[in-house]
């Protein structure tokens, strides 16, 4: 492994001088809108930069993840993965057009995950620069349909129907360049719809508000004792409704994670929130539903897993200091299938949900080094003898 | 009147899509081909137009041979993030600067004459926010693979920016049909086959553009048209369909100034060419009124359209580039 970690430094030069093509592929494919489940525009520009990039295959799988591969050397090892997802948080009508300063790029998804995206299609060009070629088939996947109410179907149906075993793989993402993600914690998404007839009935003397009853479900969430370990929490990261200021709400949506690294708790906490809603719906005499957005399993590598170790000696090599933490991007879905993956964030970023987020510039050829040198990584076997208890 | 030139000469820009085979064919042809970009005040959009374009048309594909920016002494940072992103950059000011200097859109396109080596230049407004190099080559393809073909505008369906972050999906193109349109249909209705005769993009040959006058504000759009059509008649032209331009939206006051320039520019061609007689003197100012309390006061903005003589008649470019006049 020392062989090929020593030339990482060398590569960052010769990516740079690639530099602009990588900027214009973030920025041609991220002016694109791509909300979940309205991928499709953006997926044709994927394809197409992707063909412009003489990839060795092209093609999309039978739900519409689009896909390039580049040929490895043996017939006998199985692919590498390295996947970004398409869709972002913005809707069609955002202003998209990004902005490009001396050191920064910034628009709408640019973050997430805009840059993770024109990184992956860049890819085959920079390994033809860098005179690399593998053992190994390198699958480059732009996933559909992962973020929100999208519950990762894209990865998940990618992984289902793929007929041959996985060797390892890279979830990319724009920021933060030094995470290392090689754990997903359980998680349960969750939405609750508070409904109020409109009309007048005899079961209210005053009528309910919509958003107080929400209101109330939050703060009988936040009375839950959770424990520290297994580490859990509930984060409250959604809410809208009503009309206009000066009437009673009819309709309000509360989002909601639950997330621990412990399944069992993740249940336990669900079914107690559960009862809440229960609880108030029956006080209030409201129509209070609660949806199930997404179920994430927690799964993890060891922080001794050969991946884990080569991806820190990756990143030393090139200067950056590792960060873990949980994941519940495709990350979670690889490593549910069993397959040794990890999440790599590209470069610096702000404003990241926002549409003035940025990113810095001059990062970006050493996140995709650090990409390139885990691939190696994974090339050259750490993946093969440690698949995941 | 030729109808038949819409139909023959109008194109899609992805009939020009295969790059390698304009590569080839400007090799074959011993082209040498310039982007030019007029600035003013443009730091939010330039380095995308530069970055995309050297990228796609001078790295992957080598159609463009420089990209020069002619700015007009902008106060932001368009000069500083232009040359950091690779580009030529000149300061209009100091390119022939013994001349008497004026500042504008045309003045600009004149200078970049002078400084660009290309036998094609391409002019790109540098405002574009959703810049794609398409907007070059699709302005190419006809100059490079057609011999008749000496130059090409552009026409969208054009969108505009409204606010900070919605875009809508039709409008633009006022001063066209309000003002140009009813020009051409009236003096020259072989001319309204060009759909957008404004549109900031167009390329076409040096031995064209450096013997045509440049008026130096808005009116060099129109006089261009009307000097090249006067000069070499409507086939040398063609117009792409470049597809979708977003651009800044100005208001209804901006659009009557630049008419106002329009028309200018346009009686003046009309009377130089012998098709009008016009004995009155012209008058320079666009008079604009604001009600302010209960009181109607004038805006009154001088609008005079100087015009730059073809640049071959400028003697140290006929030495640069060794023209008889």
């Amino acid at each position: 492994m020392d062989k090929f970690i020593d030339k990482l430094p060398g590569f960052v030069d010769t990516i740079k001088s690639f530099q602009e093509t990588i900027i214009t592929n973030i920025v041609l494919i991220g002016q694109v809108p791509a909300p979940t489940f309205k991928e499709k525009k953006r997926t044709s520009v994927f394809m197409e930069r992707l063909a412009e990039f003489q990839v060795d295959e092209c093609t999309t799988d039978g739900y519409r993840n689009p896909i390039g591969i580049i040929k490895g050397t043996s017939e006998s090892k199985p692919p590498i993965f390295v996947v970004a997802h398409l869709d972002t948080i913005f809707s069609q009508d955002v202003d998209h057009y990004y902005s490009i300063q001396e050191n920064s790029i910034t628009g709408a998804g640019i973050l997430d995950n805009s840059v993770g995206v024109g990184v992956l299609v860049s890819l085959p060009e920079i390994l033809r620069k860098l005179g690399l070629r593998f053992e190994s088939d390198i699958v480059l996947a732009g996933v559909i349909q992962s973020l929100g109410k999208g519950n990762l179907r894209g990865i998940r149906h990618l992984l289902k129907t793929w007929a041959t075993p996985i060797r390892g793989a890279v979830c990319i993402e724009g920021a933060e360049l030094g995470r290392l993600n090689y754990y997903a914690d359980g998680m349960i998404r969750c939405e609750v719809d508070c409904d109020i007839s409109p009309v007048d009935g005899w079961e209210h003397k005053f009528k309910p508000n919509a958003i107080l009853v929400l209101n109330e479900v939050i703060n009988q969430i936040m009375k839950l004792r959770l424990p520290q370990k297994p580490r859990s929490r509930v984060i409250v990261g959604k809410t809208s409704g009503g009309v206009k200021h000066g009437t009673i709400a009819h309709n309000a949506t509360l989002g909601f994670e639950i997330q621990s690294n412990s399944d069992k708790m993740v249940k336990s906490i669900f079914n107690n929130i559960k009862d809440i809603i229960e609880g108030t719906r029956h006080e209030y005499e409201v129509d209070l539903q609660l949806k199930t957005l997404s179920n994430i399993h927690a799964e993890r590598l060891k922080f001794n897993h050969p991946l884990v170790k080569s991806s820190v000696a990756v990143m030393k090599k090139l200067d950056i200091t590792p960060v873990s933490g949980p994941s519940e991007s495709e990350l979670s879905i690889f490593l549910s299938r069993k397959i040794p993956a990890v999440t790599l964030g590209i470069t610096q970023g702000e404003n990241y949900h926002q549409q003035n987020a940025s990113v810095a510039i001059e990062p970006i050829p050493k996140g995709i080094a650090q990409v390139i040198g885990v691939i190696m990584a994974i090339d050259s076997g750490v993946c093969d003898e440690h698949q995941l208890d | 009147m030729n109808i038949s030139w819409i139909e023959k000469n109008t194109f899609h820009y992805s009939e020009f899509s295969d790059l390698s085979r304009l590569v080839d064919e400007k090799q074959r042809k011993n082209l040498k081909i310039s982007l030019c970009l007029p600035t003013l005040n443009e730091e939010k959009t330039i380095a995308k137009e530069i970055l995309i374009m050297k990228s796609e048309l001078m790295t992957r594909y080598p159609i463009l041979d420089e990209i020069v920016v002619v700015d007009s002494d902008s106060i932001d940072n368009t000069r500083k993030i232009a040359r950091g992103y690779g580009a030529d950059v000149y300061n209009a000011a100091e390119i022939l600067p013994d001349l008497e200097k004026f500042k504008g859109k045309g003045e600009n396109l004149w200078k970049a004459l002078f400084v660009t080596k290309g036998d094609i230049i391409v002019y790109l407004d540098a405002d574009i926010k959703n810049i794609h190099h398409r907007f070059a080559y699709g302005l190419l393809g006809p100059l490079i693979l057609f011999d008749n073909i000496k130059y090409v505008k552009a026409f969208y369906d054009r969108p505009i920016s409204i606010g900070k972050s919605k875009i809508r999906p039709t409008g633009g193109g006022r001063v066209t049909e309000l003002v140009i349109r009813p020009l051409f249909s009236l003096f020259f209705p072989e001319l309204t086959q060009i759909l957008q005769p404004l549109s900031g993009e167009y390329a076409g040959y040096r031995e064209l553009f450096e013997t045509i006058p440049f008026p130096i504000g808005y009116g060099v759009e129109t006089s261009m048209i009307l000097d090249i059509y006067e000069k070499w008649g409507l086939d040398v032209f063609a117009q792409v369909d470049l597809d979708r331009r977003i651009h800044r939206n100005q208001d209804t006051r901006a659009l009557g100034r630049m008419s106002f320039a329009i028309l200018q520019t346009f009686i003046k061609r009309k009377i130089k060419l012998g098709m009008v007689d016009y004995k009155e003197k012209l008058y320079n100012e666009m008079i604009q009124y604001n009600l302010i309390k209960d009181e109607f006061k004038p805006d009154i903005y001088k609008i005079e359209e100087h015009e730059r003589p073809p640049m071959i008649e400028i003697p140290e470019y006929r030495e640069k580039f060794k023209r008889i006049s």
